[in-house]
Parts: C-alpha cells; structure tokens; sequence
C-alpha cells in the first residue's frame, strides 16, 4: 500500500471545502469495503488523499418525506435489509442489500459506496433504478440532483467531478397495489459477485391488467437502464407465464443488441431471459394464473 | 481385531491447542519477531518460460535501509531441491520456468524498504515459447522444459491380459475426463523467520509442513550439516498438503539472507504472493476404457492418466504412484491395465493435496461406475455391491486384502442413512420444473500411509516429569488436524491419566527425530503407534517402581483415573505424580522414545504389482443436490459420509475430519479452479478463486464405521484424506440424477451444467472461447 494522506472531517461542508482542495487527488472512504481492497492492489491506488466521511453526521440516515424515501449515502447495507421503512416501501432493496457479501461487508460496505464504485455488478442500484430513485451531488459550489440513470457514463465511471459528493437517494415508495422482486443469481450462496441479477416492479389493476412494469437487470448491460422495450410489452396485458418469458425474451434481445456477443454470451442470453420471468413471476406471484388456463 | 477396552480413547476430548487459538494465544510463524530482525522478499519471474539473460542489482542495493540484495549466484550450496528427482531452483538461475519462480531476494529494514527495492531490480529475459497443454507437452516437437523430454513419471500397473478383457467384454465405455488445478487455501500463507544460530548454522521458525525435508532442503543450498539447521514448527494454521516444497523455498530464501546479513530475517508471503507462488493440485486428464458384461462385472479396465506436474518434478513422483494404485477403485477385475504419466508444462507446479492423487481418479472412476450401471440397468448402489472388495479380495496390484475389508457395510450404511436407492429411482428422468432433484453416490478404498512409496516411520517421545506431568513430542506435525491431541490422547490411555497432565511440544528438528513428512493421513497411525510405544516404555518403568512401592505384582497394577491401582478391586494405592516422584528417587527414566516402522510393503515398478500399502481405508459419500436446469445453478441440499476409520481416537476430531473433507471437496467438484492464461494466474486471492462458504455447505451426516485393524495404535486408521476425495464424484453423480447430463469435466459451473462445456474469457472482450467437453462413448463390445 502506498502512503497517502487521511483526513476525516466531522462536517458535509469541511468535506466539500476538502474536496474543492484536493480535486483529483483525493478519494473518498465511507465503508472502504471496495476501496481498501484497491489500495492494496500493487500500481492501482494513485490518490494521494483519502478523505474519511464515516464520521459526518449528515451523511447518515434514512427518512421518509412527501411519500419519498430519502436516503443518505452511509447507510449500510445491514441496516438497510433490515430496515422496517424498506420493508414496505421497497422491498427489493432490502433484498437486494441482503444479497451484497457476507455480514461483515454488509455491517461496512455503504449504499453510496455501491453507488459511486459504479461496478456493472452493483447489486443495489438495479432496484434503484427500477424505484425511479434521483440522487443529490454536492460540492462547494452548490447542488444538483439527477436521476440515478444517468449518473453513471460506464462501468466504474459516473458523471460526478472529482470535488462533488453523493448526499442524498431520493426515490418515492411503492405504493400498495404495486409488487416487487430481487433476483440474483451468482456462483456462490454468499461473498458472490452478481453474475447476473434482474428488479422487477410490477403494478396490477383492478382489472388484472398490468398498469406499469419496471424492468432493470444487473451486470448485463454496460450501464443499468429500465429495458422499456419489455415493460411495453407487459402493459395492459394479464400475467401470464408465457407474457412474462416473452418479456424474459425481449430484454435478452436488447442485451445483445447493446453489448454484441461477448464471450459469456452463450450463458447470459439464456439465463437473464430466465431470471426476468421468474422477477416477474414473482412480482405476480398471488395473481397468476396457470399458463394456458 | 476386537476393539479393546479403553478410558479416554474415542472420546470427544478437547484438542489441545483449542485454548490457544480460541484466545489467541497461538503463536503463528508470522506472530515471532527478533530485535534487529529485517524482512526478505522474493521478486518473481515476469515470464513463465524465458531465459534470464542479465540481472542488476546495484540500484536496489544503493536503497536506503537495504541489506542484502542476493541472486543464484550467491547460493553457497546446491540449488536444487527436490523428494525425488531434485530439479527446483532455490532461486532461478538462467531459466524461468513458471510464473511464481523467484529470481532475487531482498533483505531490508522495513517490508516497504524491501518492496521498492524490489522494484529497482532490473531483470532482462529472452522469453521463450510457453508450453500450458500437459496433452501437448507428451509431443515429440513440444517445448522441452527440463532435458529431452517431458515425461518425467510413468507409472504402469499390469495385471491379467487386456485384450482377452475386452474380448470377453458385452459392454464397452470410454469416457474422457479433465480435472483442474486448486489451491489449498489454508488460511494462513507462509512464513519463516530466520536467525543465525550462536554455534553456527541457522534457526528456523516457520510455517512449515514437513520439517525434515525442508531441512535437507535449506542444510544442502547452504553448505551446511543437518544439526547445524534447526527448525522449528510454529503453530501451523492449516496446510492441506500445501507447505512442503514452497516453505523449502522461503526457509532456504530466509535462511541465506540471515546468513549473509548476520540479522534475523522474517519473511511472510501474501495472499497473492502465495496463490503466485505455490503448488496446486494437479489437474489430470484420465482417458478410462472399461469392459463388462452385461450382467455388470467388470472384463477390463484400460487407464490412462496424465498429470499436469508444471514446472518441477515436486511431489509428482509419489502422487501419481498413489493414483496408479487406486486407480481401478475398488471393483474386482481381472484385466487391467494402467498407465499413468506425469509431464512438465509452463505452469505452477502441483505436487501434495489432501487426497495426493486420489481425487482425481475417484472423479472418473465414480462417474465410471454410474455409467456402466445405467448401461446395464442397475441401480448404482446394487453395481457397486456386485463388483466391490470384499475381506480376501486381490486388487489390480495383486495384492490380497487380508485385513477386515468393510466396503460393503459402508456402502449399504451411507445408502441406508440416505435412502438412496429409494430417491435415486424417484429423481430419475424428472421432466418438469426448473429445479430438479438428484442423489449420488461415491465410494473408495484407500491405502494408508506413504505405501511404498518411502520409507514409513515415526518417532514419537514421551517425557513424565517429577510432579507426574507430561511432555510429549514427536517428528509428526499438527497443522490443524489434531495430531498433538491424537497422539496425548493415546499416551493419557497408556498412562491412565487425563490430558490435563499432557503438554504437547511443536516439532523441532534439532530435538525429535526424522520422522518422515505428516502427510499422506499417516499422523494418527505412525505417530499414534510411536506415542503408544512410547508410553508404554514409561509405564512398564513406573509399573515396576509401583510394584516395589505397593509389594503388589507388577500385572496385577494398572495405571487409571490417574492413580496406580489394584485391578482387582480397583483400589486406589498412589496417585500418578506419586508413583513419578518415586521413580526419579530411584534414579530411574521416565522417558520413553516410542519408534514404529510401518508393516512390509512391496512394489514392483514395472509389472506395477506388489502390497502398495499395508492396510487399507474404505469410504461412501452420498450428495442430494438441487439443480436449477434453467441456470445451471446446483444447491447440495444433504450430504452423509460414512467412513471406516479403524478406531476413532478422538470422535470429535474425527468428525471434524468429515466435514471439512466434505466442504473442501464440494469446492472441488462445484466452484475451484485455479485457472492460467499463457502460464500466467488469473486470480490471486479469494475475491476470484472461489471455495465455498458456510452458506454453500450443507448439513453433513456423519457416520462412524470402526473396524480396528491390527496395524493402527489402538486399531485406528486414517481419515485426514478419505474424508476429502469423494464428495466430488458423490456430487456430480447427483447432477447426472437430476438432469440425465454427465459432467465429466470439473468444476460443475453453471455453466458446464447449462451448456455442457465451460465458457473462458480470453484475453480480449468479446472474443469467445469453448472448452468442449468431450461427448461420451457408449457402444456394444466389438465396434
């Protein structure tokens, strides 16, 4: 590991004055479950600055505002797939922080860490995404909120300038009548990397017929988007197992179609068809009816 | 044998390191630092072939806070080691063979001094054609990475004739299988510190294994005599097979930059130091042809296996002997012929691992016998009863197993606590639903010990104090496997005391004799049966001063609840410590030097017949699994294990044995696989290299099976290895249940079990690269 400098302000405005000051040289360490492990990387680490931010208070918490969940970017992701607000408000991520490591990593690791690492195979950001969530960046300079589509320009790369902070995940909770689902599939039952995962939300009407249907796989695509061309295919349609594999279908198509054929083509192209349907299937669980019946 | 009546022996005492560790007491190689003390580090090969052409190290000495900074040039001795054929270089001197070769070392100051200096190192290669493919590396044309040819072992076992096997043979099956390279993964990578000794020489304190090999090892690179190097274990956590020739390497390293610098030097591998650095288990491509009738015994069987050695001969010699041995499984057959080769390749080197040569061949005879049992219509617990040993049964070497062969209990045990047949028929030819269910089953024999292999013998010493405590110390070493408790448990049985009294010492080499490496699940048996002697030396001693003591006659004493006693009546008469005081009165010893020399063994190399080992081991393993068909993803839901141990000295320990076989080899047949591109690790911690964790591993049903064999303290065997070598095949016979798909390369991935084949990234995103499995081969004789 290389020597570097570590500063650990107490405030959300000495970290953004810090920053402004130290531009690209510094990084920031909030659980440091992925960082730490890139410092001891020999040739990777290049910041000379590390800025601690465990300790500002004001990055820490969760609250519900104006039917909106508001996150800030500390939270870990135990407390997250244990927290009740979640429970109803968006279920899968509480899977999906469920999901990420082992306990330890889990007491650690933070949701805006997971965020900012921008790897393909964050698995809280698929339900992010899916949630419609927006997220706050904020430098000395001042404020500006984005959906959290388009933070990311591709993996391991946001949009955020090397002074800006991530302080806030707004997302409103589901209502409801609406019905999620997290699925991730990996090679192992704990410690796995996402080989591929898929959130699902799904909202039926009274007339049985889908009223709106969020789409977002994980570690499929270059960067996490909502597959609209499947959701159109569900709306105003009953579930069914046959609808659901068709929507399992398409968003392989628009996977191939964004990333060519790769090497693990042959395993994906298959297999995110598979876990689409079965998200969906789950979503619909009460209210599906045998295929063909 | 009948199983005698003990105290203390099979019970589930605590091991005697348990404080230790639980406190963190324990004292790892890496915990031991001297004042003065500088750190060493090995700068590896950039290349995995090329030929060194020029080395600079002026710029790393300038450093501030470097010591020494040493190439093969400054190696006083030989630099070369090896068990067998001595071909590994203490550091590389013109040519670099693999990845992980050392070139230079370094002492310095701090670690960090030590790394930059490391770097200022500047090391001009010719790189030279990389030979990875062990198949290719049997080529005529093929790069040549030691001498003129690549074949270093080949091994043979002839018996009957293998063409009338086949002529009388209804049913032929040929299957090709390929297994993978692992990594022991202890979780703790090596470390040694170095001191020059005040008469002369070296002391050694390190993570190591097999102390007396690395001790030729370290006295030969250094000029030096063996009672000038003295090594001594620290407490070890865990090694699976896996410190042997790699801490050889670190103590020679260590020990030449203490004696060039005059200062103590620690040197501890990394993560990734170690996973570059170390020997894996060798992958093995087994070509196995089998005859039988269709009543499903078995005409023929015609093996051909060649090990992937890597870039020196290590241990390859005696693992391949063991797979050469084994490698009909236990089944009858008259005709068989094999042949198995070891060859030198560009990657790491592979050399012991739990199993040395088993898992392998289990892997293809297991799934062997589930082929032939479909082809013939038999169920495959009912084929295994039909064809296995039984007591009196000659195996393919031609040996007679005269001892209790209780193969046909275990298995019909393991099938009982497992209701296999039952489900195994239900789960067959399942068509509906993503998530089938299968059931598989895997047996064993296993010759115990090194065989012969080497020369098999063990000292153990047995030291009662004044107070009536107890030292013992032997040249068997604990890695973590409980030989310490072992071998007190059986001195506290011989001495009729509890083990409170017993205090185990840390092997060192200037103290215990040469007792061969603690490898091959030989603790227990031959350090075991030296404690025993041992004991006994000291007990026959006090015994006699007990007789003088009480005027009663010496056989009619015993020595229990740790009180001389009348055995009449039970009658305490002194205590233990009393009896000791009394003898030390007299001036007499109490100090018993237990030796045991294995029974006879015998080979011969070129008919490959001959009594390999002098008893043998008998195991089943059942796995029901659940596969997910749509993803390829396998859940093992339940596991039994039945193992015939001999005698179980500590139950506990025994048991402890079973479950971490049984983790380790899911690992093996679900997840690990220590994988090259061009020679050169694509993983180098366990982000990447992925062995499964408590959430992978399913509830394990032991079952204890005790046979006392004649030739075990106590009539206890082995089960350090048994209990990893066939979970795998149990495993990927379950997945063959569930899906009507073979797998017959490891590990089961998804994607193998989705796609049928493997599935790499090579290099360049977006280029595709298919590992075809090969197709299975069944057809009628005569084709």
């Amino acid at each position: 590991m290389k020597p570097f400098e570590y500063i650990a302000p107490r405030s959300l405005e000495e970290t953004t004055a810090l920053l402004a000051r130290a531009g690209t040289d510094a990084t920031i360490l909030a659980g440091g479950t992925d960082l730490l492990v890139e410092m001891r990387r020999p040739n990777k680490m290049r910041k000379r600055v590390v800025v601690d931010i465990s300790r500002v208070s004001e990055l820490g918490g969760m609250i519900t505002s104006d039917r909106s969940v508001v996150i800030r970017p500390l939270m870990t992701h135990a407390r997250l797939q244990h927290s009740e607000l979640l429970r109803i408000a968006a279920p899968l991520l509480a899977s999906a922080s469920a999901a990420i490591g082992s306990p330890q990593i889990r007491n650690r690791g933070t949701i805006g860490g997971n965020i900012m690492n921008a790897a393909t195979c964050a698995d809280t950001v698929p339900p992010l995404i899916a949630l419609g969530a927006t997220v706050t960046l904020r430098s000395a300079a001042g404020t500006r909120e984005m959906p959290l589509s388009s933070l990311f320009l591709r993996p391991y790369q946001t949009i955020a300038a090397p002074d800006e902070l991530l302080t806030e995940i707004r997302f409103p909770g589901l209502t409801a009548d609406a019905r999620s689902a997290f699925i991730k599939l990996g090679r192992r039952n704990a410690l796995s990397i996402s080989r591929l995962s898929v959130a699902a939300i799904l909202r039926i009407g009274r007339d049985s017929r889908i009223a709106e249907a969020r789409i977002v796989p994980g570690a499929a695509f270059p960067t996490w988007q909502r597959v609209t061309a499947a959701e159109a295919l569900l709306l105003g349609e009953r579930p069914s197992a046959r609808l659901f594999a068709a929507a399992g279908a398409c968003v392989s198509k628009e996977m191939i179609l964004q990333t060519g054929r790769r090497w693990s083509t042959e395993y994906k192209e298959p297999v995110i068809a598979v876990l689409v349907r079965r998200a969906l299937e789950q979503c619909a669980a009460p209210a599906l009816p045998e295929d063909g019946k | 044998m009948t199983t005698q009546r003990t105290h203390i022996i099979g019970r589930g005492e605590r091991r005697v390191d348990a404080f230790g560790k639980v406190t963190g007491k324990a004292k790892f190689a890496a915990d031991y630092s001297l004042p003065h003390q500088l750190y060493g580090a090995t700068l590896y090969a950039e290349h995995p072939h090329a030929t060194i052409t020029h080395i600079d190290t002026r710029e790393a000495e300038r450093l501030d806070g470097v010591f020494a900074v040493l190439t093969a040039k400054d190696i006083p001795g030989e630099n070369a080691f090896g068990i067998v054929i001595k071909n590994q270089p203490v550091l590389a001197c013109d040519i670099v063979r693999y990845y992980g070769d050392g070139v230079a070392l370094v002492a310095a100051a701090t670690r960090e001094a030590a790394e930059a200096a490391l770097a200022l190192i500047r090391v001009e290669y010719a790189p030279l054609p990389v030979l990875t493919d062990p198949e290719e590396a049997l080529l005529e044309g093929s790069v040549k990475i030691h001498g003129d040819s690549n074949i270093f072992v080949h091994h043979k076992v002839r018996k009957g004739d293998i063409e009338n096997g086949f002529a009388e043979a209804e049913i032929v099956i040929e299957k090709k299988f390929k297994t993978q390279f692992i990594e022991h993964s202890a979780l703790e990578p090596e470390a040694a510190l170095a001191e020059p000794a005040e008469q002369g020489g070296i002391r050694i304190t390190g993570s190591v294994q097999n102390l007396f090999s690395s001790r030729r090892s370290v006295a030969a690179a250094l000029n030096l005599d063996l009672n000038k190097v003295q090594i001594v274990q620290a407490t070890l956590g865990g090694s699976f097979g896996g410190k042997d020739e790699v801490m050889t390497a670190l103590c020679c390293r260590a020990a030449l930059l203490s004696l060039r610098t005059g200062r103590p030097v620690k040197m501890v591998n990394t993560r990734e130091a170690s996973m570059r650095e170390s020997y894996k288990r060798h992958p093995y491509v087994l070509s196995y042809k089998w005859g039988a009738k269709n009543d499903g015994s078995i005409t023929a069987m015609e093996i051909t296996c060649i090990a992937d050695g890597g870039a020196y001969a290590s241990m390859s010699p005696f693992v391949t002997w063991r797979s050469v041995v084994q490698a009909t499984g236990p089944y009858r057959c008259g005709n068989v012929k094999t042949d198995v080769y070891a060859v030198y390749t560009n990657n790491t080197y592979t050399g012991a691992m739990r199993g040395f040569g088993s898992p392998q061949v289990n892997f293809a005879i297991e799934s062997m016998m589930d082929m032939l049992a479909e082809a013939v219509g038999k169920d495959p617990l009912e084929l295994r009863l039909q064809n296995c040993f039984e007591t009196g049964a000659e195996t393919a070497t031609g040996q007679t197993l005269d001892h209790h062969v209780s193969l046909s209990e275990v298995l019909t045990t393991a099938a009982d606590a497992a209701q296999f047949s039952a489900h195994w028929k239900s789960f067959r030819g399942q068509t509906s639903g993503a998530k089938r269910r299968g059931i598989g089953l895997a047996c064993s024999y296993r010759g115990v010990s090194l065989g012969a292999e080497g020369t098999d013998a063990a000292g153990t010493i047995v030291s009662v104090q004044t107070d009536g405590s107890v030292i013992v110390s032997s040249g068997i070493t604990d890695m973590g496997q409980g030989a310490q408790t072992q071998m007190s448990q059986i001195a506290a049985e011989v001495l009729g005391i509890g083990m409170g009294r017993i205090q185990f010492l840390n092997t060192n080499t200037s103290r215990v004799p040469d007792s061969g490496p603690t490898v091959a699940s030989r603790g227990t048996i031959m350090g075991g049966s030296a404690a025993k002697r041992g004991a006994e030396i000291v007990r026959s001693t006090m015994l006699k001063v007990g007789s003088h003591m009480t005027g009663e006659a010496t056989g009619a004493l015993d020595f229990r609840d740790e009180h001389l006693v009348r055995m009449s009546d039970g009658t305490h008469l002194a205590t233990f410590a009393e009896v000791a005081a009394e003898c030390f009165r007299r001036g007499l010893p109490m100090y018993g030097f237990g030796w045991f020399q294995s029974p006879k063994t015998s080979w011969d190399e070129e008919r490959g017949q001959g009594e390999a080992y002098f008893t043998y081991v008998y195991g089943a393993n059942i796995a029901e699994v659940e596969v997910d068909i749509e993803t390829g993803k396998v859940d093992v839901l339940r596991f039994v294990a039945v193992h015939d141990v001999g005698r179980a000295i500590n139950r506990s320990a025994v048991l402890g044995q079973f479950y971490g076989g049984v983790a380790m080899g899911l690992g093996y047949g679900l997840l690990e696989s220590f994988d090259f591109e061009e020679g050169i690790p694509k993983q180098l911690n366990f982000d990447e290299y992925l062995i499964p964790t408590s959430l992978d591993v399913p509830p394990i049903r032991p079952v204890v099976i005790e046979h006392p064999d004649p030739a075990g303290p106590f009539g206890a065997k082995s089960i350090g290895e048994p209990a990893n070598e066939l979970a795998a095949p149990a495993i990927i016979n379950a997945i063959a249940n569930a899906t009507g798909r073979r797998i017959t390369e490891l590990p089961a991935t998804l994607e193998r079990v989705l796609l049928g084949h493997a599935l790499s990234r090579t290099g360049e995103r977006g280029s595709q690269h298919k590992t075809s499995d090969e197709s299975c081969k069944i057809r009628p004789a005569g084709l």
